[in-house]
Order: structure tokens, then sequence, then C-alpha cells
């Protein structure tokens, strides 16, 4: 790494020097050429220059490691390993002891190089990694300890935002069918609520329910991925993000989650609006019901939606009369809990985003550059 | 020595190790090492020697190793213990010739 400077940048700092006023382009450059777009939500990057130019950059978001860009030239020289530690040093600065990834399968063993461990991959298209060799069983250890028996074991994974008359309907059928239904309330800050709000809105919700002794409630963690966290940076349209999303949640949900619990039914609402989440209850079936050597099947059923005036309940439409100030409405729509905190909720700003605001997205498709664009070969992910 | 933030120490290059540290309940070491087959259990060896030494009992500590000699690896420890301590440095234990 003899002449090669790394050094970090966040975005919305001020330019010190000319060439940090440099930076922005550079890095939409960089990433341009590689094919990638950029991420809106990365808060601080990892730079590598070579006699002041641009030659590898590495974006954190939160916990995540993402927009990473190598000039192949320069691979001899171990850029990803300096950016790598720089960027922790910056995420320790900020809190964070853990970074994940996710990247192409052809990336893979370079990170694995750096301390990092794969979690699951989806067909090809992406390949979840941590740097914590232990983390997954320190999760499973803590899960056990909420672990209860029972003949007929369920999940329900929900982002309850907020929590309605929906969400209850289903979870009230899982239980009338099921010994013990575990909960998962999503834990990420992306949604108009935030996840403490509904963690109580779900947990006040049902203990007012006569079935409340067989709700286990747990908080999202990160071997719950939500569509809304998953980046989709490296892949080139949205059919493969849906699957790469589904398929990396469904198997951690599989292999590393239901076997803790003994959870064997997954209980999901039919979905006749969005054709994302059909799409997600479709690979569910294929993810979950196939037989595999080492994990147990989990029996996917898909629950009918619950209507109130000739339409499906959903937390859209528990938002829409929320805005509108249609009170009235919401009674029909909520259970009486969520109800009583809408009434009395003190406005809410919308969720911060991670990081400051980052340039605009790249608009359009993310296909590849023409040839002629592309100055170097880039070892990207 | 108390361990009340996180801390990083080290590099990724052949030779060196990363270090991160964590607050924790109980003393924890995770070790990944590229020369794990030959030398994975001296790693950690010293690893858990250097933190007995200062006197850790509660912490995760998480090292990705790339070769480095046992005195690159308890510099490493050492820098980032210091680092996620409130403690003062006792430099008679880092420098002494105890070892």
């Amino acid at each position: 790494m003899d002449d090669i400077v790394i050094t970090s940048w966040a975005p919305g700092s001020d330019p010190v020097d000319p060439v940090d006023q440099a930076v922005p382009a550079a890095v939409a450059g960089l990433l341009e050429r590689a094919g990638l777009g950029l991420e809106a939500d990365v808060e601080v990057w990892a730079l590598a220059r070579r006699d002041g130019r641009l030659v590898g950059c590495m974006g954190l978001a939160g916990d995540l490691v993402k927009d990473v860009v190598v000039d192949q030239g320069l691979r001899g020289h171990n850029l990803m390993a300096g950016l790598l530690t720089e960027l922790r040093h910056q995420a320790v600065a900020r809190g964070r002891t853990r970074l994940s990834c996710y990247t192409r399968p052809s990336l893979a063993a370079v990170f694995a190089s750096l301390g990092f461990r794969a979690l699951a991959q989806a067909d090809g298209l992406a390949v979840l990694m941590e740097d914590d060799p232990r983390g997954v069983e320190r999760y499973q250890a803590d899960l056990a300890a909420s672990r209860r028996e029972g003949e007929r074991i369920a999940a329900v994974v929900l982002n309850a935002n907020p929590f309605s008359l929906g969400h209850q309907h289903l979870l009230r059928l899982a239980a009338r069918d099921c010994d013990l239904v575990h909960v998962f309330v999503l834990g990420e800050d992306r949604s108009q609520f935030s996840p403490a709000e509904r963690f109580a809105l779900v947990r006040d919700g049902l203990a007012a329910l006569p079935e409340h002794d067989r709700f286990v409630l747990h908080p999202g963690s990160r071997y719950i991925v939500s569509r809304l966290t998953f980046p989709q940076y490296f892949l080139k349209d949205q059919a493969d993000i849906a699957r790469a999303h589904a398929g990396i949640d469904l198997q951690l949900f599989r292999q590393r989650v239901a076997p803790v619990l003994g959870i064997r039914h997954r209980f999901v609402g039919s979905e006749p609006t969005s054709r994302i989440t059909a799409h997600y209850n479709q690979e569910m079936r294929r993810w979950l019901q196939s037989p595999q050597a080492d994990w147990p099947t989990i029996e996917v059923h898909q629950v009918e939606r619950l209507e109130v005036g000739g339409r499906p309940v959903s937390a859209t439409r528990v938002r829409q009369a929320l805005a509108a100030g249609r009170f009235d409405q919401l009674a029909e729509l909520v259970p009486a809990t969520t109800w009583d905190y809408l009434v009395r909720r003190p406005p809410r700003a919308e969720p911060a985003p991670l990081g400051p605001p980052a340039p605009p997205r790249r608009q359009g498709g993310r296909s590849q550059p023409p040839d002629d664009h592309r100055q170097a070969k880039e070892l990207s992910c | 020595m108390l361990i009340s933030r996180p801390a990083v120490a080290g590099t990724l290059e052949s030779g060196d190790a990363t270090v991160r540290i964590t607050p924790h309940d109980s003393l924890e070491v995770v070790v990944t090492s590229s020369v794990e087959a030959q030398y994975g259990d001296a790693v950690r060896r010293v690893v858990r020697q250097t933190l007995e030494g200062l006197g850790v009992a509660r912490a995760l500590v998480t090292v990705t190793d790339k070769g480095a000699l046992d005195y690159a690896l308890r510099a490493r420890v050492e820098a980032a213990v210091m680092r996620a301590g409130d403690e003062p440095v006792d430099w008679d234990v880092l420098i002494g010739g105890e070892r």
C-alpha cells in the first residue's frame, strides 16, 4: 500500500481543501463506471487514492458495508483491506461494533478473508455476510430463552405500521390453529411509526385478546431482514432484488430462527394489492416448504385478508385514514389499543435518514455504461 | 480493566491483526486467522494471556488475524483495550519485563 492514501469522507461535511471538493463527483464517477448506483443512505465513505486519483471506495450505512468498488488493476495492493480498516474505525466511532454486507457471490471469498462469514446465499444473486463470527450463535442463545414447548408452533413476521385489525385477524387465526405463535416485529426505523411504537402497539393489542397467552413477542433482529433495508445497488433489476431479498430472509428464518424455537408453521396474509408482497409470499412456499436435509420444513398458511367496507384492511389504509384525520374510519380499522394511541399520539417527524442528505440517485435503470466509458475494470459488489 | 466502549485496533495487512473489543457480560474471544491450521490455538492463547495481563474479565474480543507475530498481536490487543477503557494506562504493566 506504498503510494496509496486511505481517507474517509462523510457526505454533507464541509469540504476543507480542493481535493475534498472533488470527492463527491469522483465517488459518483467511480461507482458509475462500475455500473453501481450511489446508495443515498451512505453516511461515511472510506476512500483510496493513488496520485490523487480515486481508485477505491467503500460506504457505511448503519452497520451495512455497501457501494464497494476497487480498481481491479490494484487488486494486489489489498485495497479492500485498507478500506475496510478505515471504515471499521469510522463505524466504531459511531458505536457500531459489527458490520454486515450483501455482496455478489464472486466477492464472498474476499470478504471472508477480511473476517466476514457468509450467512445465506440466494440463487447466486447475493450473499449476506457479517464480520461477527459468533453473531448468529449469540442471537440464537438469546432466542432460546423464549422457547416454549408445544405441538404446533407458528410464527408471524410483521412490520405493523401501525397494528391494525388486519394484523389482529391474522394472529388470532394462527393462535386458534396452533399452541404457540412467535410474533416478530421488524426492527428497522424506516416506517412512519418507530420500532418502539410498533412493538408496543402489537404488545398492547395482543394483551387484550383472549388468546394472549399463546403469543410470544420478539423485537426484530438483523437476522430477520426487512425489504426496507435490503440494499439494491448491485443488482440490476427489481425482480432480482425481490428474489435475493426473499431468498436470504427466508433461509435465515428457516435455518437460524425457526429451529431454535421449534417453529414449523408460518402464517401470512394474502396479498391482493402489492405485487412485491405477493411475490414474497410465493417465494415463502419455495424456501420454507421444499425438503432440505438439515432443516425441517415449515408449512406456509396464507390467510385471507380481513375486509372492512368491502376492501382489505391494510396498514396503508390505516395511515391514509390517519393522515386525513378520519378517526371514525380508523375505529373500524384498528383495535381499541391502537386507536387510543393514535388519538393522543404526538406528531412524529419522518424517520430520520441514517445520514445527511446524499447526492440524488442516478435516474433510470442501472444499465452498464457503454464499454468505452469504462476506464478501468473494477471489482465491485 | 473495565471495557466501557467499543474499540478497534490494527489493520488487515499481512502480518498484522485487527482486534475489536466491545462490552460484554463475560469474556468471549473469537479468532479467525489466515493461519488457523498451524497457529490458531497459539493466537488464541496470546490474546487470552494479554487480556488476562490487563485484567480484562468481561468483553467480547473479535480478532481477525493475518499472520501477526506474537508481539504484534499483543500490541493490537493492548491498544484496543486501552481505547475501550477509561482507566489510565499502566505503562509498568504494558512495558514491564514480566513477559
